[in-house]
């Protein structure tokens, strides 16, 4: 289809048009959407292992409970935005089990583990708070229909770990001693880890496309700037060190910290010291994967093969 | 894994509702599609909800989209 295609399309979803169908998609449209789609899909099932490693941890049945309730979740939002990309013609079976570990396409932040249960609840706190941040307003915003519906169940859902992480940051940073300090520390490295998420600050950003095909509607930094938001004020209000503070003059949250810079995955720590590295630099860690994205890709597909056999 | 169809998903909150597509799963037969809907779109209380094969849904006024597939004969999904 021509470049004219695709700027009528464009056109169209300016005035407020809504796709009902991959039919209706030109290509672009529809390399756009299956790249958004992918990296939802991906971010939401490699989100269910991490959690799942750290619900060990949970300290009494209920929490076990909860904690495997968000896991559940977790699966379901996969699943659904992978069964979207069936109708657009991409294999869901292709996509979980035919992909090497580090082709999937989820942040750097879940090939971390998450060694106890703080870092699991921040994880809710800051992560799920994340995925309400891109999802709500791809929610808002969207040009696909199926996927605005799909998005209703999810985002009420987001919302629920998020309290779960809130609800438990709190009880730890009250009870003061060695639990506000383990809090602290999942601070230090997961609060970093999620401006980063958000990738390249809008000035370098290249051209994707998503913003003109209305596939969301807020850019990288103004996600950014939505999820400190909340985020810092619920830290400080805790009692809790963040690196980054209102600007009164520039009316937004700045970060007190190089940005980007390097993260050492298995001291989990970020290297302010170190200073200010380029995006091609952050790219190649991504690219590279952390540390668990094997172990968390094969805990998901691991049993597949074994059960398959028994049933063919 | 082989045999696998589409189901599209129908639910009511309460008594009263209209029935509304709440989404789809993919199960090898009705039974788990049942279990599988129920369990993916847990989000409410649900006061009804059902399971139809997306073969099984007859398009009348438009023929593209998933439904489409099965007027135009190309319907391989349950
Ligand atoms: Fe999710
Ligand atoms: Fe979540």
């Amino acid at each position: 289809m021509s470049q004219r295609a695709e700027e009528q399309l464009k056109e169209r979803i300016r005035k407020g048009h809504i796709l009902e169908s991959p039919e209706e998609m030109t290509p672009g449209y529809r390399r756009a959407i299956i790249i958004q789609l992918t990296v939802q899909a991906d971010t939401e099932l490699m989100s269910a292992p991490a959690y799942w490693l750290a619900a060990r941890h949970a300290p009494s049945t209920n929490t076990q409970v909860s904690a495997h309730a968000i896991i559940q979740d977790e699966l379901a939002h996969a699943n659904i935005a992978y069964r979207l990309l069936e109708d657009m013609g991409v294999s869901k079976e292709k996509l979980v089990y035919g992909r090497e570990p580090h082709e999937f396409k989820h942040p750097y932040g879940f090939d971390q583990p998450l060694d106890n249960w703080a870092e699991l609840v921040v994880a809710n706190g800051f992560f799920d708070r994340a995925g309400i941040c891109l999802l709500g307003d791809v929610h808002r915003n969207t040009s696909y229909g199926p996927l605005k519906r799909a998005l209703v169940k999810v985002d009420m859902e987001e919302t629920f770990h998020l309290r779960h992480g809130e609800v438990w940051m709190r009880r730890l940073a009250r009870a003061g001693g060695a639990a506000t300090e383990l809090l602290q520390r999942c601070v230090d490295w997961m609060f970093p880890m999620t401006i980063e998420w958000f990738g390249l600050p809008d000035d370098l950003k290249r051209h994707s496309g998503q913003l003109d095909y209305r596939l969301k509607g807020l850019t990288n930094d103004e996600l950014r700037q939505l999820w400190m938001s909340s985020t810092v004020p619920l830290c400080e209000g805790l009692g809790l060190k963040v690196p980054a503070h209102y600007d009164e003059a520039a009316e937004e949250y700045v970060l007190d910290y190089p940005f980007p810079c390097e993260y050492d995955p298995e001291a989990k720590h970020w290297l302010f010291g170190d200073g200010e590295i380029t995006w091609d630099a952050v790219f190649t860690r991504w690219k590279g994967r952390g540390p668990m994205n094997e172990r968390y890709v094969e805990s998901v597909r691991r049993s597949r093969g074994t059960v398959s056999s028994w049933l063919n | 894994m082989t045999g696998e169809g589409v189901y599209e998903v129908f639910a009511r909150k309460k008594r009263g509702e209209p029935l509304r597509h709440i989404g789809y799963v993919d199960a090898p037969g009705d039974e788990l599609a049942r279990v599988y809907a129920w369990k993916t779109y847990d989000e409410e209380k649900w006061f009804e909800m059902c399971v139809v094969p997306r073969g099984a849904v007859i398009p009348v006024n438009r023929d593209d989209g998933p439904w489409g597939r099965n007027r135009r004969g190309e319907g391989d999904d349950g």
